[in-house]
């Protein structure tokens, strides 16, 4: 078959795997022992790594669920480039030599589905790859399913209904988090504009699927690649290199506040109300993804210190589990639920009761926050005498 | 022909400020009343690419692929970068393309249109769509190196060489801000923190003189407007569309209500009382049962 396993681009800082490396691997493996029985095949999960000196890396992935490693070691992969990361992913993926070496199989040509991390870097590195390879990418996905399907449509299959096996339905939800659409990535084979598109690829967003369990007694084939590279695939150099902490540190903070769209009705009022809140319970502030796209005019002082990416929680953001977490004016899409489901303690204030919000938290305070924490602070500020936060 | 030769990808996205967006009852996007603008990350790049202009005297195209409505987020970008040329690329047979599709029409028209182009801007992602794909794909098949997330950048004329700075979160680690020095010509998607900031006398003053320029021209843009088609441009019909798309939408339905994760206890706002306990509990489970 032209078209066989799964890959999994790695992504890692000094040879240890970032948790979504090991979250695509323990997707995969569920994926095609599923895919292995249904059509009784024996393809493979294949994870690809770049990097210098990762040897030890490429065990572990073994133990993390893939069956074969693929790795490409060399000084010049130390830190991730996207030009030359591009070339040498892409080599892997149309190499039959390397292919062959962990399956019997033959007629290799591209693998058949494709994973990658929706993150900074695996986000921007899957685009040039699948534009190099000449084929579909679905981003930032949280649901897959292989398939049989009969698809009908206009240009795909010329309005005729067509079976396609083994076809990966790629779920990604939507900005607003209430909708989910799904991708196909399908050969054209109207006879006017025929084509073979696979890989069948896409992003997957971190802190989704579950790794399995580290396993080392897994056994599986790790592959040495040589890439091939000239002075232009070089063309980028990194001439400096800071790791920077975020000013907005939620990992410290035993609570966390967070608002949404909740605080329309009088925005700037709202998040000092907000943020008096964090100060009085000694947390940090969060926002809903909708808050990032500044949808309200407020003082830029606020909007730059609140209405900001590296306050989202949620798949788009960062992930908390505060031992307390307060939800104001938050309707609770599935996307920021993500980011907090894992707090200890959780306060929602919401005047609509049927908010999903409501099934994720512990106490639904129902009503305005406008109403409800100018009240709720002044409790908090009563009891503060005898009640003494321990640090 | 100006030093350095710019062009920016923008695109006209639904405006998601309050007043403008409209969302159904059942939480979605109303696109219908819903208005359209220059997106914001492509308002970022815009500002980039200004920037390109005040210091350097550079010519920016700006371009954009799109119903003819989308003339707008052209106008507005002019307003944003003294565009010297707005270049719209319309045509029935470009409807339904997803990305690499897309990524093909920009390649197609940056590399005949705007000729000779040193530096391509686009926005981090779109706000609607959000796959921030369209950037990279398009870098890649112009063949033009990608520098992603960068929050600032200057260009050595002399050498033509770009010295960007990066910002990169690594999940479950840091993150990084990386400087990388790449030769002309560069795409660089714009991170929504950049900003341009212009520190001499003389930069200003250059600033103020073309920010005029900018109000100015974005009155009148329809005399820096070309529209192309499919044909002007010369694309393949087999590449753009629906027929040059790998993927397609196969459905789309509501996320269903995940099961409860926890049960909740409902406590009036307006009850002093019942927020009393409220902040008890708080109190209580951040660990201070102290009692002095």
């Amino acid at each position: 078959m032209k078209y066989q396993h799964l890959y999994v681009v790695i992504e890692h800082e000094d040879g240890k795997p970032l948790p979504v490396s090991l979250e695509m691997l323990g997707e995969a493996r569920r994926l095609m022992d599923g895919y292995n029985k249904r059509y009784s095949a024996d393809e493979k999960v294949v994870a690809v790594v770049l990097g210098n000196d990762v040897h030890r890396l490429c065990e572990d992935l073994i133990f993390y669920g893939a069956d074969a490693v693929i790795y490409a070691d060399s000084p010049e992969l130390l830190h991730t480039r996207n030009l030359i990361d591009t070339k040498v992913i892409s080599q892997i993926a149309t190499n039959k030599e390397l292919a062959i070496k962990f399956s019997g199989a033959p007629g290799f040509v591209k693998p058949r589905y494709m994973f990658f991390s929706a993150d900074n870097v695996g986000r921007q590195l899957s685009s040039t790859v699948l534009a190099e390879l000449e084929s579909g990418l679905a981003s930032d996905i949280n649901k897959l399913v292989i398939e049989d399907l009969e698809i009908k449509h206009q240009h795909k299959t010329r309005g005729e209904p067509m079976i396609y096996e083994r076809t990966l339905e790629m779920y990604r939800p939507d900005f607003s988090g209430f909708l989910w659409t799904t991708i196909l990535c399908l050969d054209n084979r109207n006879p006017e504009i025929e084509r073979e598109y696979h890989p069948q690829a896409c992003s997957i967003i971190p802190g989704v699927f579950a790794p399995i369990e580290r396993d080392s007694a897994r056994r599986g084939t790790i592959v040495d690649y040589a890439p091939k590279f000239d002075g232009r695939d070089l063309r980028v150099k990194i001439i400096g290199r800071k790791i920077v902490k975020s000013a907005v540190d939620f990992d410290s903070k035993k609570a966390v506040v967070s608002f949404g769209r909740g605080i329309k009705d009088s925005p700037e009022e709202n998040i000092k109300m907000v943020a008096a809140l964090a100060k009085q319970l000694e947390g940090e502030v969060g926002v809903s993804l909708p808050i990032s796209k500044k949808p309200f005019v407020v003082s830029e002082g606020m909007s730059s210190t609140y209405m900001i990416p590296d306050r989202v929680i949620g798949t788009s953001g960062r992930k908390v589990a505060p031992l307390l977490y307060v939800a104001a004016g938050i309707s609770g899409a599935m996307q920021h639920i993500a980011g907090m489901k894992e707090a200890g303690f959780v306060v929602a204030i919401n005047p609509d009761e049927d908010s999903p919000i409501k099934d994720e938290c512990d106490i639904f305070i129902r009503g305005r926050m406008e109403d409800v924490i100018p009240l709720l602070l002044e409790e908090l500020r009563k009891q503060k005498p005898a009640i003494e936060v321990k640090k | 022909m100006a030093d350095l030769n710019v062009a920016v990808i923008v695109k006209l996205e639904p405006d998601f400020s309050e007043g403008n967006v409209s969302y159904n009852t059942d939480g979605t996007l109303n696109r219908a009343e819903t208005k359209s603008i220059l997106g914001p990350h492509s308002a970022v790049a815009s500002s980039a690419a200004f920037y390109a202009k005040v210091l350097y005297g550079a010519r920016v195209a700006v371009t954009t692929m799109g119903p003819p409505i989308a003339d707008t987020a052209l106008q507005q970008a002019q307003l944003l970068s003294d565009a010297d040329e707005l270049h719209l690329y319309s045509d029935r047979m470009f409807a339904g393309a997803d990305t690499l599709a897309t990524a093909e029409v920009l390649k197609t028209g940056i590399s005949k249109v705007d000729g000779k182009t040193d530096i391509a801007f686009s926005g981090h992602r779109a706000s609607d769509g959000e796959t921030g794909q369209t950037g990279p794909q398009t870098a890649w098949k112009l063949g033009f190196t990608f520098l992603g997330n960068v929050i600032d950048y200057y260009v050595d004329m002399q050498s033509r060489t770009v010295r960007a700075k990066r910002l990169i979160s690594l999940q479950g680690f840091y993150d990084v801000i990386e400087e990388v020095e790449a030769p002309l010509p560069v795409f660089i998607a714009i991170d929504p923190s950049y900003r341009a900031s212009f520190n001499t006398v003389s930069q200003r003053l250059t600033f103020e003189k073309y920010q005029k320029e900018a109000r100015d021209r974005a009155q009148n843009y329809k005399q820096y407007l070309k529209v192309f088609n499919g044909q002007q441009l010369g694309v393949d019909p087999k590449l753009v569309g629906l027929p040059g798309s790998p993927t397609i939408v196969y459905k789309v339905e509501k996320i269903p209500k995940a099961k409860a994760s926890r049960k909740a206890q409902v406590v009036e706002g307006s009850s002093r009382e019942q927020l009393a306990k409220v902040a008890a509990k708080m109190y209580e489970v951040l660990g201070g049962i102290v009692i002095k």
